[in-house]
């Protein structure tokens, strides 16, 4: 088919003075790809248009469920005890780990049959102990994966008594974890160490740099429950900002008219 | 996805940002409701966990992706046996909001009519323009969604672009 022809049923086309022969024909030259669509200019204006179109963003209530579903996935497929400990992929931090005891327990059993008294060694032992547990802690907290990170923030729980490099690690990973399900979890972590000023100002301050509405929600509670006045102001940035859902500011104004 | 495949799921969240918001704009360009459109987006990424098995890693995932969204949305409108409203009053309700916006919001006006008239194709012309402009116009990826060729592809873009451009003359001359 001759080039010129092929221009002209375009230019007709362009023009709206094609008959309905012309409208087929120009479909099958489009099909075969003789003709490209970026050919037919009367279609121009509208194809840019809709390339524009915007559409509304999804809520943060998207993020939520997606994160909380994939949680309870992974919840699924946490593997047992004996399968991470024989499989291959886990063996080599296992086996660190497992020296290290040994090792403790050759120090252990030296101090022992030594002639210091049994308590200091008890206690300089669980000491030991202790400071292994909290630097591997540490570690998952800033380096580990989404599961290694709750597993930490969870292991802090179990402490008697967490040191203050512990708890602000947890106030870190508070403010700064990427997962909503870590964030809450080291807010609950830190529950037990409210009675000291320097969290109680931490969790203030983390009111206003949260983004996810459920753990607004829970600064939300944990501020009424400590009567903690000083929240309000973080509370009504909140609102005034206009960012939050609309659950979340009827959340936040009940919790102020609380406290005030 | 081939991480996801072989059980890192942690990387499915890396998926989920990047394909959160074109799925939510395809499916929002379908059925105009955004509490429903999150809850697709959200069936979508559950049925990725569920089949995630099936992923070959042979084609482009976001193709994958798309013929999943495609299957959510019309097992969803299947299951409640859900109908269309062509209702002229819908419109003119909607449009109503911005007639007394000034010229300055005229750009804004001609991309709600836009919309308008996208909302009034038939399903399948509105699909296909949706697809071509979440999949970058890239016919043949858009082929191997909809189980067809390129050049099928093409006339079917080309048709649905033509019922787009009538339809929106007609609206513009209606308001």
């Amino acid at each position: 088919m001759e080039q010129k022809y092929i221009q002209r049923l375009i230019d007709l086309y362009n023009t709206g003075q094609e008959s309905e022969a012309d409208r087929q024909e120009l479909e099958q030259l489009i099909e075969s790809g003789i003709v490209s669509l970026q050919d037919i200019k009367a279609f121009d204006a509208v194809d840019q248009q809709l390339m524009e179109m915007k559409t509304p963003e999804p809520s943060k209530n998207l993020d939520a469920r997606f994160y909380e579903m994939l949680s309870q996935e992974k919840r699924k497929r946490e593997p047992t005890f004996l399968k991470i400990f024989f499989s291959w992929r886990e063996v080599g931090p296992k086996l660190a780990l497992a020296s290290v005891a040994l090792v403790l327990g050759l120090i252990a059993g030296y101090f022992l049959h030594s002639s210091t008294p049994p308590d200091h060694q008890v206690e300089s032992l669980s000491r030991q102990v202790a400071d292994l547990r909290e630097m591997m802690i540490l570690s998952w907290l800033e380096k580990g994966s989404t599961t290694e990170r709750l597993k930490a923030v969870n292991l802090t729980q179990e402490m008697t008594n967490a040191s203050v490099k512990v708890t602000n690690a947890l106030i870190q990973t508070l403010n700064e974890d990427e997962n909503v399900n870590v964030r809450l979890a080291a807010l609950d972590a830190l529950k037990p160490y409210v009675s000291d000023s320097l969290v109680r100002e931490a969790l203030v301050r983390a009111i206003g740099k949260q983004q996810s509405p459920l753990v607004q929600i829970s600064l939300a509670e944990l501020m009424v429950a400590l009567q903690e006045k000083s929240a309000v102001k973080e509370f009504e940035k909140i609102i005034e900002s206009g960012r939050a859902p609309a659950e979340v500011k009827k959340k936040i104004s009940e919790s102020i008219q609380v406290l005030i | 996805m081939s991480k996801v495949k072989d059980g890192d799921l942690d990387k499915l969240g890396l998926l989920f940002e990047r394909y959160k918001k074109p799925l939510f704009g395809f499916f929002y360009g379908m059925n105009k409701d955004a509490a429903l459109c999150e809850d697709l987006v959200q069936n979508v990424f559950l049925r990725i966990l569920k089949y995630r098995y099936l992923f070959r890693g042979d084609g482009d995932f976001k193709t994958w992706i798309f013929h999943i969204a495609r299957n959510v949305n019309h097992d969803h409108f299947r299951k409640i046996k859900w109908k269309w409203k062509d209702d002229l009053d819908l419109w003119k309700d909607r449009l109503s909001n911005h007639e007394n916006r000034d010229t300055e919001f005229r750009q804004e006006e001609e991309m709600q009519m836009l919309s308008m008239a996208l909302e009034r194709l038939p399903e399948d012309k509105r699909e296909i323009l949706l697809l071509s402009k979440y999949q970058d116009k890239k016919y043949r990826e858009i082929g191997d969604i909809l189980g067809c060729t390129e050049g099928a592809v093409k006339v079917k873009v080309f048709r649905a672009l033509q019922e787009l451009k009538e339809v929106y003359k007609k609206l513009e001359k209606q308001f």
